[in-house]
């Protein structure tokens, strides 16, 4: 029960700070400020920058309305002033004058834009140079695994259980960094099958 | 329903004029003109001259207050300031220093 409600009939000639959410049907000549959501109803008239997390105007605003949140126009709104918020919606009957910015959560995106490539690259990077120890790791064990298979079945099983993990990153270094394993593989298959050919 | 709610965490700085009625729960500095029934809650405070048809204090007011009709100080509420009103009750508990005028 923390909401405010601004009523019809109320005007308000100064600014409106605080906590939680307002309703605002009436007047407001005065800033509009609080950490919560706004709701500019049917006939309110706000003159002044109204801010909150998010506004939903359906009534008159001659400022700026700022959300960090979402910004919902309805039919029938009138604002003449700029739109910011990392969401914004404007309904069809809706009268905007004034510059419209998507910002806040949504402007990260644009600097990624240049940056994403970059930080992509740097985990794959990261990625490439430890899979070839966790190959060799995996073909180490696949080597060691045999000769116990032949000395017990209870090492066989135990090495069966150890081989999966160690074959699941060896597929990984396999699918993921394929330029340092191919080309090795290439060369191996080249001479078989230049021998196979000669032969 | 009440008309017109100033929620708790909610300043107002400025001249509110209405004809509802209003709850104050926060604040409201400047002046403040009602149509009707002005409650101050236990939260709420008013540090304004304040102009209604009745007023009922919980809370705090700081200020001159003009009823047309009467003026509640509870157990609790606080009033400083002259008041001017038909009727004036001052419940056990209540702190007020100010003037009275009624019209005798």
């Amino acid at each position: 029960m923390s909401g405010s409600i601004i009523g019809r009939t109320t005007q308000i000639r100064g600014n409106v700070r605080g906590t939680g959410p307002i309703d605002i049907e009436g007047r407001v000549e005065g800033d509009v400020t609080t950490d919560g959501d706004i709701v500019l109803g049917e006939g309110s008239v706000v003159r002044g920058d109204v801010a909150g997390t998010s506004l939903r105007v359906a009534g008159s605003v001659a400022g700026n309305l700022t959300a960090t949140d979402s910004l919902q126009l309805e039919p029938g709104a009138r604002v003449v002033g700029d739109l910011v918020a990392p969401r914004i919606g404007i309904a069809e009957g809706a009268l905007v004058k004034g510059a419209v910015r998507t910002e806040g959560m949504a402007a990260p995106p644009r600097t990624t834009g240049r940056s994403a490539p970059a930080r992509r690259l740097e985990p794959a990077a990261r990625e490439e140079t430890p899979p070839p120890p966790r190959a060799e790791a995996g073909a180490q064990a696949l080597k060691k695994a045999p000769p116990p298979r032949k000395s017990s079945p209870q090492s066989a099983s135990s090495a069966a259980k150890a081989a999966p993990p160690a074959k699941a990153p060896a597929k990984r270094a396999v699918r993921k960094p394929p330029p340092p394993v191919v080309p090795a593989l290439a060369k191996g298959t080249r001479g078989r099958k230049k021998k196979a050919k000669r032969k | 329903m009440a008309g017109t709610v100033i929620g708790e965490g909610l300043t107002i700085e400025g001249e509110v004029v209405t004809e509802e009625e209003v709850v104050v729960n926060g604040t409201v500095r400047g002046t403040l003109s009602s149509g009707d029934l002005v409650s101050v809650g236990a939260g709420g405070v008013i540090e304004a001259d304040v102009q209604a048809a009745s007023l009922s204090v919980a809370g705090q007011v700081t200020g001159n207050v003009n009823a047309q009709d009467r003026i509640d100080i509870q157990a609790g509420g606080r009033l400083v300031g002259d008041v001017k009103a038909a009727r004036l009750t001052i419940a056990d508990g209540a702190s007020f220093k100010g003037n009275v005028d009624m019209d005798v």
